[in-house]
């Protein structure tokens, strides 16, 4: 009995030794220069719109991120009408580990075509999984999100062109937010949705040096705020990156669709993971979505969060999977709040959706 | 009390099940179309690459489908979509298609052509999204073609189009067209059975294995399955194949250039974690025809739908319970699989870079029939 306790408290603290630990490690955070998810080394974005992401008559588009040496993927898809390709490769038990280059496109599962575009672009550069001397073959994990029919004929959305055009784009550098790409005809819980992106490099212990970054299209029949107009996710903001005032008042926010909906993201990061760990950071990241929206992961909505780790940093990333893991969500959840924050009203005779800061302008005074 | 009385009727439905007295016989076709509800169309390329078509509808609406998705090297579209848990609950069609990854676009044809025919899941304004899951093949750059021949958007607007009930033409056509299998030619097949009570269970497959459809000596392992003489009397070979034919010593395609796509119907009503249930228990069928199968360099994927055309609840004064009723499904399925293989096997010929089975092995199909349909 008094073994059993011993053994038992010596257990406990072991485990308290251990969490002291991770808490000790756990790293000071800043954005990256960028706080943008190329703040990734290597890591390229290029975004198609149809319309104006600038005035107010973006429709629809793609969203690429590109890294061409290929990184380790994983996936995590736990909403409830996903739209996807190649998920089943990225499982860990299957063969082929690196992805070349992630599609998130609008135009509900019709827009899954982007990829064969960005496919045929990555072949052009010679980027894919070799299959033989000079041929390749891509690999472009895709997800997809429902917005057709909303502020244009129902047969308007991405095809193949929209794919070569969107990595033919893609670059370095900033990452324009808000309505544009995959962004461009999102919804979220009433107010217009957007595409959104952030950053977290890790300053201080065993992950000093690891960055973490998050692109999202956020387009979900959830709110991103409460009943008072507050974000969710304020509290995770990193150096004043949300220009927010104080509480917003009550503006009646309109209902939302309930089941045409799909909130899809990319995480990259440089650190070095197997396929199995990219995929628990996956499933981590996932998290952030329901810190920032919520409901999220709903019957109408297809969420799915793609994870890329190029490996840039070298070291043997195996106990820092908990680390990424959770600064992946957190980003995820700030990119939430920029893609809400940045999203912009369409008033046009085709349709009429207010963003987020013209839904509470007390809010967005700053 | 209750779990034995179900575990007697079960037992009452499978001894019946087992009876010799019951037989059972292939469709009208030997063909997935004799399942009601099913049209497969192919497009095939030149130089030999194509796309397979089915399609799967009651009263022009899609019906419940699910997936088996075991092969280490997959290139799928909406398989997570076919997830029970996921909200839509139908499938409009799936793809088969050669062209490794690069071959998915070949769903972007089907979509607009099932849209054109106002089949998909209805999502207001009289607007449909068809839900077509799909599956590839590796076919690429064999036998000298360009390795950026392969099957894109036309080619499954094609497929679609082309989509009809009636004889599937095996072979070396759709997305069989360019397939290999272990040593030799690989291709398309197709076979169904009509057990008792109208259940009908169809398959179609495009065999592209890094596994062998047949011992050392080149008997097939699935030709025991062989259902009212459909294999053409195969001779049983002994001692290995005759001395003036050379059996190729590689797989021509290469261990990373494989993949063996399929699907089950039946004309039962199912919901998605049936049709999931069934099939897993179909992909067997692939085990005990190919060996190896599911390896590292396969994405081998089994996709399974029910047309509806008998309705779960009256299969149950029978059955007992769905349950039995997946069990029966499930087993026919896989059988049925086996079968197609063997189909494919025996219909494919030989191109300028492979020789087929019956090329390989000329006694074992030197009676001249090459088998599969009537």
């Amino acid at each position: 009995m008094s073994r059993d306790r011993r053994s038992c408290s010596a257990a406990c603290a072991a485990v308290v030794v251990t969490l002291l630990l991770i808490v000790s490690s756990s790293s000071a955070q800043t954005p990256g220069p960028l706080n943008a998810i190329t703040d990734v080394p290597g890591i390229k974005v290029g975004n198609f719109t149809l319309g104006d992401p600038n005035s107010g008559t973006a429709i629809t588009g793609t969203t690429v991120v590109v890294y061409p040496p290929g990184a380790t993927g994983g996936v995590s898809q736990r909403g409830g009408a996903p739209g996807t390709r190649e998920t089943d490769l990225l499982r860990p038990e299957n063969m082929v580990e690196k992805v070349n280059a992630v599609t998130l496109s609008g135009g509900s599962a019709y827009g899954l075509a982007a990829a064969d575009g960005v496919m045929l672009c990555l072949e052009g550069q010679g980027a894919g999984f070799p299959v033989g001397p000079g041929q390749v073959v891509p690999i472009v994990p895709s997800a997809i999100l429902f917005d057709p029919g909303r502020c244009a004929p129902f047969a308007v959305r991405p095809n193949f062109s929209f794919g070569m055009a969107a990595c033919q784009a893609a670059q370095t550098g900033p990452v324009q937010q808000g309505n544009v790409g995959a962004g461009a005809g999102a919804r979220s819980g009433g107010v217009k949705g957007g595409l959104g992106t952030a950053s977290t490099l890790l300053t201080t212990g065993a992950g000093n040096g690891i960055i973490i970054g998050a692109i999202v299209a956020v387009n979900s029949s959830g709110r991103t705020f409460d009943n008072n107009g507050n974000l969710f996710a304020e509290f995770l903001e990193l150096g004043n990156e949300f220009p927010l005032a104080a509480p917003a008042g009550t503006d009646v926010v309109p209902p939302s669709t309930l089941l045409q909906n799909t909130t899809i993201a990319v995480i990259a990061t440089n650190a070095t993971l197997t396929k199995a760990q990219a995929t628990k950071v996956a499933q981590m990241a996932d998290d952030g979505l329901a810190r920032a929206i919520k409901p999220s992961h709903g019957v109408g909505d297809g969420d799915t969060i793609f994870v890329m780790a190029t490996g840039t940093d070298g070291r043997d990333a195996t106990n820092l999977v908990n680390t990424i893991g959770s600064n992946a969500a957190d980003t995820l959840s700030r990119a939430v709040v920029h893609a809400i924050l940045a999203a912009q009203s369409i008033n046009s005779s085709a349709c009429v959706v207010k963003s987020y800061c013209d839904t509470f302008p007390g809010k967005c005074a700053k | 009390m209750k779990a034995s009385v179900v575990c007697a009727v079960v037992s009452v439905v499978l001894a019946s099940l087992a009876s010799p007295g019951l037989a059972q016989l292939p469709g009208p076709n030997n063909a997935i179309t004799d399942v009601p509800g099913i049209k497969v169309g192919h497009f095939t390329g030149n130089p030999l690459t194509g796309t397979t078509v089915v399609i799967a509808e009651k009263n022009g609406q899609g019906v419940a489908g699910g997936v088996s998705q075991r092969g280490g090297a997959p290139g799928t579209r909406e398989t997570d979509l076919l997830k029970p848990e996921n909200m839509v609950q139908i499938v409009n069609a799936f793809t088969l298609s050669g062209g490794s990854a690069y071959g998915l676009a070949a769903a972007s044809g089907v979509m607009q052509c099932l849209e054109g025919q106002g089949m998909g899941f209805p999502v207001g304004g009289g607007n449909v999204v068809p839900i077509v899951p799909s599956a590839i093949l590796f076919d690429p750059g064999r036998c000298g073609a360009p390795f950026t021949f392969r099957p894109n958007f036309n080619f499954g607007l094609a497929a679609c189009s082309a989509a009809q009930t009636g004889p599937v033409p095996q072979g070396n056509v759709g997305a069989g067209a360019g397939a290999v299998s272990g040593s030799v030619k690989g291709g398309l097949g197709t076979a169904s059975v009509v057990l008792s009570n109208g259940i009908i269970v169809g398959a179609i497959v495009a065999v592209n294995s890094v596994g062998s459809t047949f011992d050392d000596n080149g008997n097939l392992f699935a030709a025991s399955l062989e259902l009212g003489g459909e294999f053409g009397n195969l001779l049983p070979i002994k001692g290995g194949p005759p001395s003036n034919t050379s059996k190729p010593s590689a797989a021509p395609g290469g261990l990373l250039k494989n993949t063996t796509i399929a699907v089950v119907a039946t004309n039962v009503e199912l919901t998605k974690t049936q049709a999931t249930k069934i099939a897993q228990m179909a992909d067997d069928g692939l085990a005990r025809a190919i060996k190896p199968t599911h390896t590292p360099f396969d994405g081998d994927t089994v996709f399974a739908v029910g047309t509806a055309r008998i309705s779960m609840a009256s299969l149950l004064p029978t059955f007992g319970d769905p349950s039995v009723v997946e069990y029966v499904i499930g087993g026919a399925a896989a059988d049925t699989l086996s079968r197609a293989v063997v189909h494919a096997i025996l219909s494919a010929e030989s191109t300028a870079c492979e020789k087929s089975y019956c090329d390989t092995f000329p006694n074992a199909c030197s009676n001249g029939k090459k088998g599969g349909q009537k």
